[in-house]
């Protein structure tokens, strides 16, 4: 479903340049949770960043389905993120003049769908990450782990092919971490595709595959059941 | 096509979703202090202009109302009357929407007070010169209101001989400063007895009444009964120099014109409507202050347009990061740059209803009851629906592009560096 194909991204400054990716080559097939996971600066979420879409790389491509992302348009990445991705950002990244509610209803409402029904599938994507009853609150009247659940709400609500996570318990204690990782299991179960940038092991074992970085560089690939 | 008019459809919906909830939920004072700044642009646009067009404007009614009517008829170039003056008087007769007619006579005179008295070796005479005019009282203030412009003493009748109203241009007593080629009586009140020039035939007059009317054609003239100028101007034809047409309304007359010219009066009389007999100097002044009101709304424009950009910038600078976002979960540029111009309409809009409020609840009321003394009129204040909406379309367009602008150049930027603030 996804193919790396010798990925490479390079930042030029005045100091000269650094290659953050260098080469990379690997599949996920659809129905998968992969983890990401290595040291701060191994270039984890600059590879997230490539694959979602969010920024080209400098070298190689992306094909998913079939489709040569890298040379598409800002435009036509933007509605194919708003197609077939949902992102969870780090920092939650709710938008903090709409309720709960209402920022899972913004992508839903992007795709044409009526008013009614946008707010109908909202509640329905709040349900599922348990936050039916916080509808209504502002992202400040929320604690750190539920704006980090309506922020899954969000990129669950236009049901994506593909989940992008980029450390999502990042900035949550460890039980609230652990509800927000259950929930990612769950959607796995259901068939989504999540690909999950994190630092912490222990949360990257929840994955069904793990893909360790180190200086841009993937050294180690491995499958649940290897591991187990 | 139809994809692409759907997509900017979904854009506009998803951009008035966004832009309603921000307004909303926006600090309360800071909106206030917006919408503020753009009712005081509006004002600006709106009543400036209002003012400065108002000042022509009552002296271009004033014209109209106190001295030619609705239509005017004068005599041909190259002839001193209006010859057969009973033909396009019996015509305006049979107008339906003619509602009264005044022919006056006029002649070039002299008036001159103190005749009696000796003047002594380089003395000047207490002269001044003024066109005499002829008419009747009763028609006169059917058309033009003469008696509602007396500042001193009583109107003409029909029963008072010898007797003339003065305009206040020609008193000293009345007349604030003497203008360049003009002479004033200086000795001459009401009820003094004057000495009448016209066509080198003499008569004692009192005067009954002073008129200012505002208007300088008026004010510098002397009103007489026609029957005592008419003898004087030697006019045993009954043919006259003026005549002013009161119609119904204003706006009827070119259908006025247009009868008298279909029954061949043009060959009698150069026929005008009210705008048209304007005097050229109030056309240049009219066109020279309406000029000058575009130019001060255009620079109160330019601040509005400022402001908003200013205001939208900073907001689109502040939420760099959430419009990063916006686009990472794939809510499209044009939907976001559709938010901050609903934005801008919003203040743009509030601004402009609370300009209208007051300019039509509080500023028109005020001026109509309170018109502004100008010394060459009666300053009312025009805020025509016609111009006023015009002058709200061109500011929303204004805001709206001042709005877009700004929203345009964040969006533009790169998802991921919005997003990381770099």
């Amino acid at each position: 479903m996804i193919e790396v194909r010798d990925l490479t991204k390079t930042y030029t400054s005045g100091q000269g340049e650094l290659t953050v990716l260098k080469q990379l080559n690997f599949r996920v097939k659809s129905g998968e949770f992969v983890a990401i996971i290595g040291k701060s600066g191994s270039g984890k979420s600059t590879l997230l960043y490539q694959m979602s879409l969010l920024d080209c790389p400098t070298g190689g491509a992306i094909m998913i389905d079939g489709l040569e992302t890298c040379r598409m348009s800002e435009e036509d990445r933007v509605r194919y993120r708003l197609a077939e991705f949902g992102f969870v950002f780090q920092e939650y990244a709710l938008i903090p003049s709409l309720t709960a509610l209402e920022n899972v209803m913004a992508p839903i409402l992007m795709r044409s769908v009526s008013f009614v029904h946008a707010q109908s599938r909202a509640r329905e994507s709040l349900t599922r990450v348990g936050l039916a009853d916080r509808a209504e609150n502002l992202p400040s009247q929320l604690s750190g782990g539920q704006q980090q659940r309506v922020s899954i709400a969000r990129a669950i609500a236009n049901r994506p092919k593909i989940l992008y996570a980029d450390e999502p318990t990042a900035n949550l204690d460890t039980a609230t971490s652990k509800t927000v990782l259950e929930i990612f299991k769950d959607l796995h179960k259901k068939g989504q595709t999540i690909i999950m940038v994190t630092h912490e092991m222990e949360y990257a074992k929840m994955a069904q595959r793990i893909i360790t970085l180190s200086d841009g560089m993937i050294v180690d690939d491995s499958q649940k059941k290897k591991r187990v | 096509m139809k994809k692409y008019i759907s997509s900017i459809m979904t854009s506009v919906r998803v951009g008035f979703f966004l832009a309603l909830r921000d307004i909303k939920r926006a600090n309360i004072w800071t909106t206030t202090l917006i919408i503020f700044v753009m009712t005081l642009t509006f004002l600006n646009l709106i009543v400036i202009r209002g003012i400065l067009v108002g000042l022509t404007q009552g002296s271009v009614a004033a014209y109209r109302d106190r001295y030619t009517g609705t239509v005017f008829l004068r005599p041909l170039d190259q002839k001193q009357f209006i010859e057969d003056s009973h033909l396009p008087v019996g015509i305006l007769n049979n107008i339906a929407v003619v509602q009264a007619v005044s022919q006056r006579y006029t002649g070039a005179g002299t008036i001159e007070a103190d005749y009696r008295k000796v003047v002594v070796r380089d003395e000047e005479k207490d002269k001044a010169s003024a066109v005499v005019v002829g008419i009747d009282p009763e028609a006169e203030e059917k058309v033009t209101g003469l008696s509602t412009k007396l500042i001193a003493g009583s109107y003409l009748q029909r029963s008072m001989k010898d007797s003339v109203l003065v305009g206040s241009s020609l008193l000293s007593t009345y007349s604030a400063a003497q203008g360049v080629g003009t002479s004033t009586l200086k000795n001459a009140n009401i009820g003094s007895v004057i000495r009448l020039t016209v066509n080198n035939s003499v008569r004692e007059v009192t005067i009954v009444g002073v008129v200012k009317a505002k208007v300088q054609t008026i004010d510098s003239r002397v009103f007489m009964l026609d029957s005592d100028l008419r003898p004087m101007l030697g006019r045993d034809d009954f043919n006259v120099n003026e005549i002013a047409v009161k119609t119904r309304s204003s706006d009827d007359d070119l259908v006025v014109k247009s009868v008298l010219l279909g029954n061949g009066v043009d060959a009698l009389a150069t026929v005008e409507t009210w705008a048209e007999a304007q005097p050229q100097f109030i056309r240049d002044i009219s066109a020279t202050f309406s000029l000058l009101g575009d130019v001060i709304g255009s620079i109160g424009l330019a601040v509005a347009s400022i402001t908003i950009f200013i205001v939208i910038f900073v907001n689109a600078i502040t939420r760099r990061k959430f419009i990063g976002i916006l686009k990472g979960i794939g809510i499209e540029g044009l939907a976001i740059e559709f938010s901050y111009m609903f934005q801008s309409l919003f203040y743009a809009a509030s601004g402009s209803a609370a300009g209208l409020a007051i300019v039509y609840g509080l500023i028109v009321p005020y001026f109509s009851g309170n018109p502004i003394d100008f010394p060459f009129s009666d300053g009312i204040f025009v805020a025509d629906i016609g111009s006023v909406s015009v002058r709200v379309v061109i500011l929303m367009i204004a805001t709206i592009i001042a709005g877009f602008v700004p929203a345009r150049l964040v969006v533009k930027q790169r998802t991921l560096d919005a997003i990381l603030g770099r």
